[in-house]
């Protein structure tokens, strides 16, 4: 068994019976039910985020954020969002309604495709591809399709300029994003998520940021370049109030540019499990994640969340501390620094795998 | 290493530091100094009230202490839209203040009244919740019986 799906067919035809007829019943149970757990899942998550954004940028900046709805605020997302529900759905005259329409779902979509393949530790994994890191940087930069759909569909100049930024500066980031997880890959051999994760130990020193000195530094790049893919802070080109007053979702609103906002917390939690899990050993606590009993696997799925929340904190973090840049220094960045430097840790990690027989730093270290 | 070389690598250690030392800031804020956001109106804290939020030299609605006015008139003859009007009347041997009324939808917290008294009966208090209904609600009347006036010090002799 490799997945969630391949344990609920399992389940459902040991209760149901085996039978031509219910097979087909069967596979579409046992993948829509893990979707629709892991998209009601990561939309409350994203909108927790919402509310942790604000109370974080509030204790930044010595103000309270939000508290008046329910304990410490705690619901003021679930408000927000009742809000955008019942708002006006205005689309501007000018605008191409379909592509104006088709726009946030297709962003929202292809944030949700890489949650597919992110282990939530243990065997909660929606399906366990071979390919799975390479899906992640596919559909990750499906979402360029959309901010330009949604640019150029506003009939907007500021839209448009904000959909072009974002192509501009998500392909560009693109490369140094997967330049340092093949560092990873490398010493894992396996593009499969659940594999990466395997392959490390629920120590430290088993995790592949300290496996050797470049990755190490692949893995600032990594987390660096995904800020940039994911349109925070210092990278927020395609949004940035200050020149464009909001980028590619400047005429959106109600639920559509909920989902906008959606998207945008949701890949916050998705890098930051891609990071746990390529770099930081994921939910590993040492045990076979099939074959142990449930409550370890729980564990693991603990041990996850305690590695992806305060990276997500570190995400807010840096967008409360760091200015933007100017266009041009990002493209410099991305161009001049970011892609020499990942392509370096690459080669060097290459080299360090044949030289030490493709062991760590603390192998060296442990004799 | 040429110039250019060392300049490369100057800039990423530049990028490092600056970035480590912005982020040490706010990290010192988000742990440790507190919210200085004052909850008005609901959540002030234990026994606070809203005149004690404001500062001691603000100009908030005026005060008049009955007991030390003399009644001389300057407050009101020397406001410029005349939002004070004050009444004396002589009752047996004593005058008395029989009205003091402070239109604050009027007043615009000039201060003359308060500096020209003589005695420092009517003085600025830390009231500036002024929200009402009905404009005449903020027509104040201070005195609600006439009350003896208080004698004017008698001027030290010299000598």
């Amino acid at each position: 068994m490799h997945n969630l799906a391949e344990i609920i067919y399992q389940f459902l035809a040991g209760r149901f019976g085996q039978s031509a007829l219910l097979e087909p019943v069967f596979t579409l149970a046992a993948y829509l039910i893990p979707c629709i757990v892991a998209l009601s899942l990561v939309s409350v998550i994203s909108g927790l985020l919402t509310y942790f954004e604000r109370k974080v940028s509030a204790d930044i900046q010595n103000r309270i954020g939000p508290n008046r709805v329910g304990p410490y605020g705690i619901f003021q997302f679930i408000a927000d969002g009742v809000k955008l529900l019942m708002k006006e759905d205005i689309i501007p005259d000018a605008a191409d309604r379909f592509l104006f329409r088709i726009a946030p779902y297709i962003v929202l979509s292809s944030t949700f495709l890489a949650v597919i393949v992110v282990p939530f530790g243990g065997p909660f994994i929606i399906a366990d591809l071979d390919i799975g890191l390479i899906f992640i940087v596919v559909v990750s930069s499906l979402v360029v399709v959309g901010f330009l759909m949604s640019g150029w569909a506003s009939n907007n100049k500021w839209a448009l300029l904000g959909g072009i930024r974002s192509a501009a500066q998500m392909i560009s980031y693109e490369i140094p994003a997967a330049l340092s997880l093949l560092t990873v890959i490398l010493i894992t051999g396996t593009f499969s998520m659940q594999q990466i994760v395997m392959k490390q130990g629920p120590w430290p020193w088993d995790w592949f940021i300290f496996h050797n000195p470049f990755t190490f530094v692949a893995f600032f790049l990594f987390m660096i370049s995904g800020l940039a893919e994911i349109n925070r802070l210092p990278f927020d080109f395609p949004e940035a109030e200050s020149e464009l007053v909001s980028g590619y979702n400047t005429e959106y609103s109600g639920m559509r540019f909920g989902i906008f906002f959606l998207a945008e917390f949701a890949n916050i939690f998705v890098s930051a499990s891609i990071t746990a899990t390529v770099f930081l050993g994921g939910g590993n606590i040492g045990l076979d994640p099939y074959t142990s009993g449930i409550a370890p696997q729980l564990f693991m799925v603990l041990v996850f969340f305690a590695k992806v929340v305060p990276l997500c904190f570190v995400t807010i973090w840096v967008r409360w501390s760091l200015p933007r840049l100017r266009l041009d220094q990002m493209m410099s960045m991305c161009w001049k620094y970011f892609i020499p430097l990942s392509f370096s840790c690459l080669v060097l990690t290459a080299l360090w795998l044949l030289a030490f027989n493709g062991n760590g730093v603390f192998w060296r270290i442990s004799g | 290493m040429t110039n250019a070389a060392a300049q490369y690598f100057r800039n990423i250690k530049d990028a490092v530091r600056t970035t480590a030392k912005g982020m040490k800031i706010t990290l010192k804020y988000w742990l440790r100094e507190p919210a200085i956001t004052i909850e008005y109106p609901d959540r002030l804290g234990e026994g606070r009230t809203a005149d004690d939020i404001v500062q001691d030299r603000f100009r908030g609605f005026l005060r008049l202490d009955s007991s030390i006015c003399i009644g001389c008139l300057q407050c009101m003859k020397t406001c410029p839209i005349d939002c004070i009007l004050i009444t004396t009347e002589k009752i047996g041997e004593e005058r008395h203040l029989t009205r003091f009324d402070v239109d604050q939808s009027k007043c615009m917290y000039c201060g003359l009244c308060v500096e020209v008294c003589p005695t420092s009966a009517i003085t600025f208090s830390k009231r500036f919740e002024g929200a009402c209904y009905d404009i005449r609600e903020l027509c104040i009347s201070h005195i609600h019986q006439p009350a003896p006036v208080a004698k004017p010090k008698a001027k030290e002799k010299e000598g």
